[in-house]
């Protein structure tokens, strides 16, 4: 990741509408971001559209960026990126075929691959419910505190602590 | 920002479960995560990186298009402000009496003294005259035609042109 002052002037770049600046931030969060709606989603193809879309709203709302907390803002776009996905029913249906398609297909694995581990995760976290395997990623991919993961969720920090604990301590199981 | 390994999982726990609950769901968390950092998803491909750099710099290119677009429309809509305000000093000042404008000059098409006149009584006696006189001429025309009918009109037509023509000229003379 780059050093905050570097972050500072890319993201100044972005507002004064700097298409170089832009695809700064996308070599530097494109793979975060990625991996966060790979792993709430278990579809490639779906990552890509959705992190696609991710960067070209950050192009229409960067000019609304007024936070210290570019990662905990970005974050925030992502989530609502894939809450608007959800929402949409048609695409809701092709989300529930893909991951049960997966979760198939990765019960027919060898245990013993490095690719069936990353898709023994998958597996396990389409066990947990939505929110909870939500929360989880957040946290885990923008790296934020607990904190300010419930400020954004706008939920009390017991409910947030709750959330990752539980579901953290069931995927610890899960995973054997 | 106060990352997620900047903050003390044991404290925050604390202030909800006792001393050693806060240290076990603080190593709950550790061991999770740990997990899932041991299992990284896959990387984007470099052909969607590619493609969605392409986007953003369109989306770049509409963002400055919409902003001249706006200022354009700034621009027009702070000139129109300004003519509408000149007319209105404009007009302000004409109605103190400080600038003369020009007079708008018109008329009617009909004149005045007949829209004008009230002596609706004369005009009431001339139309009972004329409505009388035309019953008349009816009747001679149904005359004339019977007349014809029976192949001797010729006095009956005649003294009904002069009597046309005494009424064209009665009424031509008010």
């Amino acid at each position: 990741m780059s050093d905050a002052s570097d972050l500072g002037n890319i993201i100044k770049g972005c507002k004064n509408g700097n298409a170089d600046c832009f695809s700064q931030l996308v070599d530097i969060y494109a793979g975060r971001c990625y991996g966060y709606f790979y792993r709430l989603t278990g579809d490639r193809g779906l990552s890509d559209d959705l992190l696609g879309e991710l960067f070209v709203r950050l192009v229409e709302k960067i000019g609304s960026f007024k936070g210290d907390y570019f990662e905990s803002w970005l974050f925030k776009v992502a989530s609502n990126i894939f809450n608007d996905y959800l929402r949409n029913k048609q695409r809701q249906k092709r989300l529930l075929d893909g991951q049960r398609k997966q979760l198939e297909s990765a019960e027919q694995e060898d245990k013993n691959s490095s690719g069936e581990q990353i898709d023994k995760l998958q597996m396990v976290l389409g066990r947990l419910d939505a929110n909870t395997r939500e929360v989880i990623m957040l946290r885990f991919y923008s790296e934020m505190s607990f904190k300010e993961i419930a400020k954004m969720r706008s939920e009390p920090i017991g409910t947030t602590l709750a959330k990752v604990h539980r579901g953290l301590k069931k995927l610890r199981e899960l995973m054997g | 920002m106060n990352g997620r390994n900047t903050e003390n999982l044991k404290e925050l726990f604390e202030r909800f479960l006792d001393s050693k609950e806060a240290e076990q769901a603080a190593e709950d968390i550790r061991k999770g995560e740990r997990i899932v950092r041991e299992h990284p998803a896959p990387e984007p491909g470099r052909e969607v990186i590619a493609n969605i750099k392409v986007r953003v710099a369109k989306a770049v290119l509409r963002r400055r298009a919409n902003t001249i677009r706006r200022m354009v429309y700034k621009a027009a809509v702070a000139a129109a402000v300004v003519l509408i305000a000149g007319v209105g000093v404009r007009l302000w000042l004409s109605e103190k009496g400080g600038v003369k404008t020009g007079k708008i000059i018109y008329a009617s098409v009909i004149p005045s003294a007949i829209w004008g006149s009230e002596d609706t009584a004369s005009y009431d006696a001339d139309l009972a005259v004329l409505n009388t006189e035309i019953e008349q001429v009816e009747s001679e025309i149904g005359g004339v035609q019977s007349v014809e009918t029976n192949g001797n009109g010729r006095g009956e037509l005649t003294e009904l042109e002069m009597e046309l023509t005494e009424i064209n000229s009665d009424f031509w003379k008010g």
